[in-house]
């Protein structure tokens, strides 16, 4: 380790940083945004189960690399292109999510809220959706994750990213920037999650702490 | 007549009657050939008739899969009949669109339906929160109702999972009544908790009925709750069919075939005896003595057994086997028996009292008043008389009512 290296360069690092919090974050939430219809319809109507999780799954199928290549004649070699890219990877893990908290929802709670007399709507937003927020959360974490780490490869389509210090420190034979590299993405992807489990937190305040 | 106590606990009844929500104060639903047949073709309810008179406990029973869960939901349209109509007050119910109706009908269920996400208070609040109430209305009214269930105000701010089986239990009964709903669907609201709170939940509702005169239908598996709660009760058959549609006395007494006996069970005798007062039943002073009577007046009473008592009942002491015992001593002094349990006059039932004697070492039950002195105890003999006088007389005004009894065809 060359720890003035560090200091050196602690200005390129930082952008770096910054740059792989963005690719890495966005995305996920913005799958959440377009997870949350998707699931409600097919926990909803269970015909759209099947194929929306067949199309998840196989889109999950696809190495990083080859789909940020795959839109660069649509999208170019862009941050758009990345975080288009890692959006659809986080809908697999939301998406099956969203469904599994939806329908994990006891039929007893589901039950009680019609015959209290709620319309449907007004029970998927106040009762259904609530309840299913503690499964949905964990789907939002693990597509948090991934996505911090997997914005490392867009580097490889010439996106910024904490990407960068692997390959130029492989390119250089200079190990010391590949152990940045990786200790701030993990970094990363460990204040996200605690992030994201304080949110949990604060939402349901109703759950038993184990 | 309410007494004034209740009279303040329901304070809210005169407002809801102000604001015009509440119509009358009981219905009454009415099932006019009602069935429910499922795509696959099982039939749950067949060309159902039935009354719930207004402000009665009607309970229905039968195995599972007899469509008393079914019969229950149709009412508030958690199940569509596939045929015939119910009305409630003389309306069709599909008249009304159904989350309307439903703000109108309590509904308490075995696995409670709490929302896990909200409060004891907030949970309590929904339906008036629906109606368009405000938070702070709402939450106020909430915690009258749980003092009305007998719960803590202090569990209003807590959440469903930090409540025990039988709060969560009270809690959903108190949702159920938060809007003032003529009408109380139950489906096995007690089943799922130990006997013990099951006992005390079953005690809350008769203290509530008392007051509220809801128009209450429950289901239930379980004969003794028919036998504790119900003013009336409908033993179904499978696939939906009434076998017996009376009072729970008349079922255990007169049951109109031997699916109903094989369904009340071979100690049905027994359990009607719930039903017969002790007030009636004549007690015999001759085997009390008083702890400071003698063993000699003991042995000059000619009693195979002498219950000593100070007021209280303290034991069963045998003159027979007072041998090593001089005339001079103290009844007090002896060694006795315990007397097992003791019924109240006039309170406990004849079942109560057979109990007592079944339990006695002297074979005798001992009978006290409401502070617990003993007023007088009664051999097999005498119950079985009590008994047969009871019988008689139930079968006598139920052949007065001949409504009252008998299945359809």
């Amino acid at each position: 380790m060359m720890w003035s290296w560090i200091a050196a360069n602690g200005a390129q690092i930082w952008q770096l940083t910054w740059s792989n919090i963005i690719l890495g974050v966005i995305p996920p939430l913005i799958g959440l945004a377009i997870s949350l219809p998707l699931g409600i319809i097919a926990a909803r109507w269970r015909w759209f189960y099947p194929p929306t999780l067949t199309v998840v799954n196989v889109i999950y199928a696809i190495p990083a690399l080859a789909l940020f290549i795959a839109l660069i004649p649509a999208l170019g070699l862009t941050d758009t292109n990345v975080i288009v890219a890692l959006t659809l990877f986080s809908l697999c893990v939301i998406v099956p999510n969203v469904i599994a908290g939806l329908r994990g929802v006891p039929p007893s709670v589901r039950q009680a809220a019609t015959a209290m007399g709620y319309g449907a709507l007004r029970r998927l937003i106040t009762v259904e959706l609530p309840v299913a927020v503690p499964v949905i959360m964990g789907g939002l974490r693990v597509a948090m994750v991934s996505s911090i780490s997997l914005a490392s490869v867009g580097q490889l389509i010439g996106v910024s990213s904490l990407g960068y210090l692997f390959i130029d420190g492989e390119q250089r034979d200079f190990p010391t920037e590949i152990y940045v590299g990786l200790v701030l993405i993990i970094a990363l992807a460990l204040a996200a999650d605690l992030i994201l489990v304080g949110i949990r937190r604060v939402l349901t305040p109703w759950m038993a702490r184990s | 007549m309410r007494d004034p106590e209740a009279a303040a606990t329901l304070w809210w009844l005169d407002e809801f009657s102000r604001a015009g929500w509440v119509g009358d104060p009981v219905s009454v639903i009415t099932f006019e050939r009602v069935t429910k047949r499922y795509p696959d073709g099982t039939v749950a309810v067949n060309a159902l008739d039935l009354e719930v008179p207004a402000g009665k406990i009607m309970v229905l029973v039968g195995p599972s899969g007899c469509g008393k869960t079914t019969t229950l939901r149709m009412v508030n349209r958690l199940v569509e009949p596939t045929s015939g109509q119910i009305l409630l007050d003389g309306k069709d119910i599909r008249e009304q669109n159904p989350a309307r109706l439903r703000r109108g009908i309590g509904y308490v269920i075995q696995q409670t339906g709490l929302f896990p996400h909200r409060t004891v208070e907030d949970n309590i609040a929904t339906v008036p929160v629906l109606n368009g109430w405000s938070r702070a209305k709402a939450r106020a009214r909430a915690r009258d109702l749980l003092k009305l269930v007998g719960l803590d105000q202090a569990l209003a701010r807590r959440y469903p999972y930090q409540l025990s089986g039988g709060q969560q239990q009270r809690v959903g009964v108190a949702r159920a009544l938060a809007a003032d709903p003529p009408v109380l669907l139950m489906d096995e609201p007690f089943s799922a908790v130990d006997p013990i709170v099951r006992a005390s939940l079953q005690d809350q509702l008769i203290a509530l009925q008392t007051e509220l005169h809801k128009t209450i239908v429950l289901v239930t598996h379980d004969i003794e709750e028919v036998i504790k709660v119900g003013d009336l009760v409908a033993l179904f058959r499978p696939h939906g069919r009434i076998a017996q549609l009376g009072t729970p006395e008349r079922l255990l007494g007169a049951p109109a075939d031997d699916y109903v006996a094989g369904f009340v069970g071979f100690d049905r005798g027994i359990r009607r005896l719930s039903f017969f007062s002790t007030a009636s039943l004549s007690l015999d002073t001759g085997p009390v003595l008083s702890a400071n009577a003698t063993v000699a007046s003991a042995r000059a009473s000619g009693e195979p057994w002498i219950l000593v008592a100070d007021g209280k009942p303290r034991g069963w002491v045998q003159p027979d086997k007072l041998g090593q015992y001089q005339d001079g001593t103290l009844l007090g002094q002896v060694p006795a028996e315990p007397i097992g349990h003791t019924f109240t006059v006039g309170t406990n039932s004849l079942r109560a009292a057979l109990d007592a004697a079944v339990l006695s070492p002297a074979g005798q039950a001992v009978g006290v008043d409401g502070y617990g002195n003993v007023v007088g105890v009664a051999t097999f003999d005498r119950l079985r008389a009590a008994v047969q006088a009871a019988q008689t007389a139930a079968d006598a005004a139920a052949a007065l009512e001949p409504s009252e009894s008998g299945a359809p065809a």
